[in-house]
């Protein structure tokens, strides 16, 4: 009987000093996810330092933003989770599921270093709800032995929309099912994000600067609108857009059907894992009046609801650090970090041609609007782009339908 | 009162707390979905998210989509199902290996895995079918299935045919199994050939598995969503948003948690609907 007590109550302290260690649950979603050696020991070597335990939890993209967003409804949001930059971080603030971390950016050194154009993607109602981690810009990606084949010059690719029109007709055989350019047309973000590289390298915009109103409207949006959707209607340079996106495009670019397509640096890995052969480069995607792009990425966002509030953001500062990120580059060669002193001093990145393309492009790249109603304007966005492509309405027609319903979802 | 032997009550006890969970969860889902379909952002008492979402032009889309896609769906499984299952009645040799081949195959294919296969089936620059049907020259060029709004819903009916038809084929079988072989003799005897046989035998016999089936089949067939979202996500356009899809999209994407707790309340009251249709017919036959 005594023996008994005995384990009893070595048990009970046992699950006493488990509690007394702190927990910190983290939520990782998307790529990051795949990218776990290095991962587990930046992880540990944070437990050591501050002898916490972290929890972490990996997503598939796919089933990332339903988990999350079931938990964060349910109260039960981890303490620190990965929030994509496209508008992920103002919905969550707008239904109070995250805190702001104004106050921890206050004394934190490294808040001059983040590239300045990713702060409004994280902003909601003047404050601050996340730190951005990881970030990309999209850039025109393209197949150089593609361009050998067909008489172009690879080291030359097309700058400006009438060059890209040029190259991608020459690169196109329809009889082999081999095409110069892929147009995105399916209903997924990808459209959107496709449409508004072509409307801000076009002197266009998508939102007025508060977001409070539709602005593309205008006749740089219109030509935009068409000549995005003509590069598939008139041109015949890409797959029928509305079973594609760029995912795909880089896959059969990889097996040299299409030339050349929007990517960016999360695309590299992958297609060296798919033909480590493939000749191919970046360059910045060809515009009608300016350099434009659309940035990506994520930040860590803090759970309103977590006990563990100071710590969290211990973790977060510390993943964005520049020792961190130093380190983390010289083990994964990617992705592109959220701090300029690291994309500058990283050796890895000084001596690669794509990475300079990208840091180059950087800065003229655009966020997506950072407003809860993003998810629905960017529905608009791509039903604007399919009724063109399915012949359902003239451009004129499709804008302008855009425009109102996108002002309807602002409110006006 | 009814008297209980100690067993029995033990085993009353002991599920009671299951039956306890299970009741509060579905009360507790149910009305608190009844009461997020009533309020706005504010928390104001409402009607409004039922009249928004019946007033926006996209409601009557998808219903026409729900419509087309159950009848067709439907239809085509019990139809396909029943084939099968006479075909497979007939087999007497190795009947398991052909049973487990065709009917449990499709069924036991993970949803996900299906769409997924299915859309790459249909694909337009290497797609099996393109490639198949282009080979017996039905076609001149490959065809993007998935690309327009009427070919799409074709697209994931057929692929919802397929992975449905396995289960009507399973209960029709077990069905005409039941069916006593004397019946058959005695029609032989009278002369009937097979087509009669399979009118006034099979058919009155399999009747109320027929019923069930059909109701089963139909309110799965509303309510079912991996196949659509994995093939198209609704589009392209609205081409294939259905009831599900639909509400899914505005609730996970659109996080408008009022507007879709309206309308999984009209897709319940209309679900709720058809099942009393079918109980009322099963229970006429009964008498």
């Amino acid at each position: 009987m005594k023996r008994v007590l005995y384990i009893v109550v070595g048990l009970f302290i046992l699950l006493a000093s488990s509690l007394t260690a702190k927990t910190l649950t983290v939520w990782v979603g998307g790529q990051v996810a795949e990218l776990d050696r290095t991962w587990n020991e930046v992880i540990s070597k944070f437990e050591k330092q501050t002898g916490t335990k972290v929890e972490v939890q990996l997503f598939g993209f796919d089933t990332y933003y339903d988990h999350l967003v079931t938990a964060y409804q349910g109260g039960m949001g981890p303490d620190l989770a990965f929030a994509d930059l496209g508008g992920w971080v103002p919905t969550f603030a707008s239904q109070g599921w995250i805190e702001s971390i104004d106050s921890n950016l206050a004394s934190w050194e490294g808040k001059e270093e983040i590239w300045e154009n990713l702060w409004s993607t994280v902003t909601y109602q003047g404050k601050i709800y996340g730190l951005p981690w990881y970030t990309d810009c999209r850039l025109l990606m393209y197949n150089k032995q593609m361009f050998r084949d067909s008489g172009l010059n690879p080291e030359n690719p097309p700058e400006t929309w009438e060059e890209l029109v040029y190259d991608a007709i020459k690169l196109t055989n329809t009889n082999k099912r081999i095409y110069g350019y892929g147009v995105s047309g399916t209903k997924t973000e990808h459209t959107t994000l496709g449409y508004m590289i072509f409307l801000y390298s076009a002197g266009g915009k998508l939102l007025t600067d508060d977001y409070s109103k539709a602005a593309f409207n205008t006749p740089e949006g219109l030509r935009a609108l068409k000549f995005y959707t003509d590069l598939a209607l008139k041109y015949n340079v890409s797959p029928n857009p509305l079973s594609y996106h760029e995912d795909d495009y880089r896959n059969l670019m990889v097996q040299n059907r299409v030339a050349m397509s929007i990517g960016g640096p999360w695309s590299f890995p992958l297609i060296e894992t798919a033909n480590p052969d493939l000749d191919y480069s970046v360059s910045v995607h060809p515009y009608a009046v300016a350099p434009a792009s659309v940035l990506g990425g994520w930040a860590l966002v803090i759970s309103k609801n977590s006990s563990n509030k100071d710590l969290a953001w211990e973790l977060a500062s510390y993943l964005t650090s520049y020792e961190t990120w130093m380190y983390w580059v010289e083990q994964e060669h990617g992705p592109m970090p959220t701090r300029k002193d690291v994309c500058r001093d990283a050796p890895y990145f000084q001596q690669d041609e794509k990475w300079q393309v990208i840091f180059d492009t950087f800065p003229n790249a655009v966020a997506r609007p950072p407003i809860s109603e993003w998810p629905q304007v960017s529905e608009q966005i791509q039903i604007m782009v399919q009724d063109v492509l399915l012949g359902n309405s003239s451009p004129e027609e499709a804008i302008n339908k855009a425009e109102v319903k996108v002002n309807e979802i602002l409110g006006n | 009162m009814l008297k209980l032997s100690k067993t029995e009550r033990t085993a009353y006890k002991m599920i009671l707390p299951y039956v306890l969970i299970i009741v509060a969860l579905i009360i507790i889902l149910l009305s608190s979905n009844v009461y997020l379909s009533f309020i706005d952002d504010q928390g104001n008492l409402t009607f409004s998210n039922y009249v928004e979402v019946i007033k926006d032009p996209v409601f009557l889309i998808m219903l026409k989509n729900t419509v087309i896609w159950t009848i067709f769906s439907v239809a085509g499984q019990l139809l396909l199902g029943l084939l099968v299952a006479i075909l497979l009645n007939q087999i007497k040799k190795g009947e398991v290996i052909y049973r487990s081949i065709i009917l449990i195959l499709p069924w036991a294919t993970l949803d996900i895995v299906a769409g997924v296969t299915w859309k790459w089936m249909f694909n337009d620059m290497y797609g099996v079918i393109n490639d198949l049907l282009m080979k017996f020259g039905f076609i001149s060029d490959y065809i993007s299935w998935l690309a327009y709004p009427n070919l799409a819903l074709t697209a994931v009916i057929i692929a919802n045919i397929w992975k449905g038809f396995s289960l009507s084929g399973l209960f029709f079988l077990a069905g005409l199994q039941a069916i006593p072989n004397q019946l058959y003799e005695a029609a032989e005897i009278d002369g009937a050939n097979a087509f009669q046989k399979f009118t006034h035998i099979t058919i009155p016999q399999l009747k109320p598995i027929l019923t069930t089936t059909l109701m089963f089949t139909t309110i799965w067939t509303i309510n079912y969503f991996p196949l659509i979202y994995t093939m198209t996500g609704g589009g392209p356009g609205y081409g294939t948003e259905t009831f599900v899809t639909y509400i899914y999209r505005i609730s996970f994407k659109f996080l408008d948690y009022n507007k879709a707790a309206a309308l999984s309340n009209i897709l319940f009251v209309i679900i709720l609907f058809i099942s009393l249709l079918y109980l009322r017919s099963l229970a006429k036959e009964d008498a």
